[in-house]
C-alpha cells in the first residue's frame, strides 16, 4: 500500500514536469506590443518571423530569439505585413540585404545544390554498398 | 570486384575527412556572412546628421571619392577598440569617412567623440536601426568600403585590428587602381 502511495507521488511528479515542459514552447520572445490586432496578417506575420534566421544566435528564428536585431526584424515584417506585402516580397526584401543565409529553408539555387542533393547522393551510394554487401554475403 | 567494393567507401570517407581539415586549416571565421551587397549600389535612405541641423540623403550626399562607412555606437566596446585604426584610416587624404551612429544617444556621442577624437568627414543617424538593415548590418562595429561609383567593394563585421586594417589599405588601393 505504501509502495502504491509513492509511485503515485513520483507518477504525478513526473508528469507535471513533463507538462512543464511543454508548456515552455509556448513561451515566445516576442513581445505583447508587437503584436498585430488583425488576426490573419498576425498569423502570416507569424509564418513568415518562424523562417527567418536570427543572424545574431544564427540558430534560432526571429520568432524565438531575444536579441535587439530580431526584435527590429520582426517589427518590419509585421510593419510589411501591414502594408499589405506578399509573403514572397517581404523574403526578397530580406535575401537582398542578408542573403538566403536569413532564411532557415535555404531556396534551390546554384549554391545549395551540394545541400540539397548530397544526401540524396549519400543514399544512393548507401543502397549499393548494402545490395554489393549482400550479395557478396550470399556467395561466400 | 571486391577492390571496389572497398576503395570506393574508403576513397569517399578519405575525400569528405580532407575537406573537413581543409576548412579547419584555412584562416576563416565560420560565423561570419558574406555580403550579398558587394559590387551593388549603396542603399537608398533618409536620416539626420548627429549635430547639422540638415538631412542626409543617400546616395545623393556620398561624395564621388572612395568613402568608408563605419557603423558605431557608444555603447559598443569593440567600437571603442577600433577608433585608433578609424582615426589612422582618417588620415590618408583620398578616402571619406562617414559615421553612422547606431541605436545611440547623441549627447553621449558627442561626448565620446571629443574624448576619443573624430576622423568622421560626417556622422549621421540611424536611430532605430532601419538603415543597418538597409546595409545588411548585423552586429556593430561593420565597416564598408564604396568605391566613386557608389558602389559597395568591401565589408568587414567586427572590429578593425591590424590585420583588418591592412586588407582594408589594399583595398583602396585596389579599387583606386580600377577607378
Amino acid at each position: 500500500m505504501k509502495l502504491k502511495k509513492m509511485i503515485k507521488k513520483y507518477f504525478t511528479l513526473f508528469f507535471s514536469f513533463i507538462i512543464l515542459i511543454l508548456l515552455s514552447n509556448y513561451t515566445y520572445s516576442v513581445e505583447p506590443e508587437e503584436f498585430l490586432k488583425n488576426k490573419e496578417q498576425e498569423t502570416l506575420a507569424r509564418e513568415i518571423t518562424k523562417n527567418i534566421r536570427c543572424l545574431v544566435c544564427q540558430n534560432q528564428s526571429i520568432d524565438d530569439s531575444d536579441a535587439t536585431l530580431a526584435k527590429d526584424l520582426r517589427i518590419l515584417v509585421r510593419s510589411k505585413v501591414k502594408e499589405g506585402k506578399s509573403k514572397k516580397e517581404i523574403y526578397n526584401f530580406l535575401t537582398a540585404r542578408y542573403g538566403d543565409f536569413i532564411l532557415l529553408n535555404p531556396p534551390l539555387n546554384k549554391s545549395t545544390y551540394l545541400l540539397w542533393f548530397l544526401p540524396i547522393a549519400f543514399l544512393l551510394i548507401g543502397i549499393y554498398v548494402i545490395y554489393k554487401f549482400s550479395r557478396l554475403s550470399k556467395k561466400l | 570486384m571486391k577492390i571496389n567494393f572497398i576503395t570506393i567507401p574508403s576513397l569517399i570517407f578519405i575525400f569528405i575527412v580532407s575537406i573537413f581539415f581543409y576548412l579547419l586549416l584555412i584562416d576563416r571565421d565560420p560565423s561570419e556572412i558574406p555580403s550579398v551587397l558587394i559590387d551593388k549600389k549603396i542603399p537608398e535612405f533618409k536620416t539626420n546628421y548627429l549635430s547639422k541641423n540638415e538631412i542626409f540623403i543617400s546616395p545623393e550626399n556620398f561624395s564621388n571619392r572612395i568613402t568608408l562607412v563605419n557603423f558605431f555606437a557608444t555603447w559598443c566596446k569593440p567600437c571603442r577598440d577600433e577608433h585608433k585604426y578609424i582615426k589612422e584610416l582618417s588620415k590618408k587624404m583620398e578616402i571619406e569617412i562617414i559615421g553612422i551612429n547606431y541605436k545611440d544617444d547623441a549627447k553621449k556621442t558627442i561626448k565620446w567623440l571629443n574624448e576619443l577624437g573624430n576622423p568622421y568627414s560626417d556622422v549621421i543617424v540611424d536611430k532605430n536601426g532601419k538603415i543597418g538593415i538597409e546595409w545588411g548590418v548585423y552586429g556593430i562595429p561593420e565597416t564598408f568600403i564604396v568605391d566613386s561609383n557608389k558602389k559597395i567593394q568591401f565589408r568587414h563585421v567586427g572590429p578593425i585590428n591590424k590585420k583588418i586594417l591592412k586588407n582594408i589599405n589594399l583595398k583602396i588601393n585596389e579599387i583606386k587602381k580600377n577607378d
